[in-house]
């Protein structure tokens, strides 16, 4: 029996951290951050630069960026300025300043220590090695919201100051700052605001046929030819608009797609994978966002969707989900976390919207925090978590 | 110092060995992976550093330690030691 050929030619060209070499639709933003950082390569050491983008879920914030950096790093390469692009997720970075920096810092200098030292002393560090590098920064925070979440205005107010404390040294700090909630700029203390909303770039969201294009530009670098017919791309760039622009929902649609396609030993992506894809892709839920969560936050989500996969209730208790959890952990031979890690664990998964919490009031003995899981499936949810899981480390009883 | 000084502790050998691999490492990493505790490390680096095999750094309360591969004899003993681990 002849064996299938899959769809796919190259699928890393639909990963989530892949940069295309052209940006569509974004040629007005590029050549405005472009402007906004020129002297990096005219004229050196002379000046900093802070800008905002700014713009909702899937518009193509971090792409932006991260395409600009390459770009503008291989430029510096080529007049033999020692120019260094660095893209950080605050997020992943649990909003830490620390933790940000440290990853910074590890780009120069990887064994850098671990721990020991403030962030401020860092700092202070991470321009001792500019200095002595002769090295120039770009430093974008992605996704500020989680930095000015837990930090507030403080890291930006020191990333700012710390240049200027330096009068007569050159100037090597560059900041992007990625953020979705314009709100989070309140939490700015006036002069950080106003620093930073010197240069905003604001992302509009992706029409229906600017997401075709984007699609259409995948389909060619990701998919074997006439493996995609036109009408397929119709429904993603479809479903991608209505999700608010959203390119790396449809993106991620696309990919799902050509697994179904795959697996049903298709030749073509018809739109009925489309179909199924769209069942097992929540835009609220990504799967990036899944994969960067700790061992133990994926272990205890899996407690909450299998609770919620058996129970009617809308609601679950604290210690109830701590329960649940440690089922799990026992599953995958995993020593279960005490009560205040669990309870991080459960303020960062409500901050990133896979669970809501609210705390219990009249009909509940006592005070404790509820949980719901009121966006997906539990089944779905259960279903993705128990792959990635294997994927992490063997799966169900062989965790390891 | 005689060559037997640096040859004849193992404590010295080990930090000699550890940075010839990584090249650059904080006290308590390099202690860790050398199993000694920091004080006598700090001695054995101080050692080494007046013989010109290491060079040290210092990021305000940080000192990061190196190899100093511009040493002739720190290179020589680098040879020897990436030819004890290949024919190990």
């Amino acid at each position: 029996m002849p064996r299938h050929s899959s769809v796919f030619k190259d699928e890393s060209k639909l990963d989530i951290n892949y940069v295309p070499q052209h940006l569509l639709h974004r040629k007005l933003q590029l050549n405005l951050l472009n402007q906004f950082f020129r002297f990096v390569v005219e004229r050196p050491g002379k000046m900093t630069q802070r800008a905002l983008i700014m713009g909702k879920i899937g518009t193509g914030k971090t792409v932006l960026s991260q395409h600009f950096g390459l770009k503008i790093a291989k430029e510096a390469k080529q007049r033999n300025i020692n120019l260094n692009y660095v893209h950080v997720n605050c997020r992943e970075c649990k909003g830490s300043l620390f933790m940000i920096l440290q990853r910074t810092m590890t780009k120069f200098y990887p064994t850098f220590p671990r721990r020991g030292y403030s962030a401020e002393e860092l700092l202070q560090a991470l321009m001792q090695v500019l200095d002595e590098k002769d090295a120039y920064l770009i430093l974008t925070l992605d996704e500020l919201e989680s930095l000015v979440g837990n930090e507030g205005s403080d890291p930006l107010y020191n990333l700012s100051r710390i240049q200027e404390d330096r009068l007569d040294a050159p100037k090597r700090l560059s900041l992007i700052c990625i953020l979705r909630q314009p709100d989070c700029l309140d939490k700015l203390d006036p002069s950080t605001r106003s620093t930073l909303q010197r240069n905003i770039i604001q992302m509009e969201e992706y029409s229906e046929s600017q997401l075709e294009d984007i699609l259409d530009d995948r389909v060619n670098l990701a998919f074997r030819d006439g493996t995609v017919p036109p009408q397929t791309l119709g429904i993603i760039a479809e479903l991608g608009n209505s999700e608010g622009g959203n390119a790396r929902y449809a993106i991620e649609l696309l990919w799902r797609a050509g697994k179904y396609a795959d697996a049903l030993e298709m030749q073509q992506v018809l739109p009925e994978c489309v179909r199924k894809a769209v069942v097992s892709v929540y835009p609220v839920v990504r799967r990036d966002m899944i994969l960067a969560f700790s061992l133990h936050e994926k272990l205890f989500i899996l407690g909450v969707a299998r609770h919620f996969k058996k129970s009617d209730s809308a609601y679950m208790s604290m210690g109830e989900a701590e329960e649940a959890y440690a089922l799990v952990c026992e599953e995958y031979d995993e020593k279960r976390r005490g009560h205040t890690q669990i309870w991080k664990y459960v303020k960062a998964l409500s901050a990133a919207g896979i669970i809501e919490t609210l705390v219990s009031g009249v009909g509940q003995r006592g005070k404790t925090t509820m949980i719901s899981l009121s966006r997906v499936p539990a089944s779905d949810l259960e279903q993705e978590l128990v792959k990635l899981l294997s994927q992490e480390g063997g799966g169900e009883g062989q965790w390891r | 110092m005689a060559i037997e000084d640096v040859f004849s502790s193992k404590g010295r050998m080990k930090i000699l060995r550890i940075l010839a691999e990584i090249r650059e490492l904080n006290i308590s990493e390099i202690a860790r992976r050398a199993g000694l505790n920091y004080s006598t490390t700090n001695q054995h680096l101080q050692v080494l550093e007046r013989h010109n095999l290491v060079r040290h750094k210092t990021f305000g309360r940080i000192r990061i330690f190196r190899y100093n591969e511009e040493n002739p004899r720190a290179r020589m003993i680098k040879q020897l030691i990436d030819l004890w681990e290949q024919t190990k």
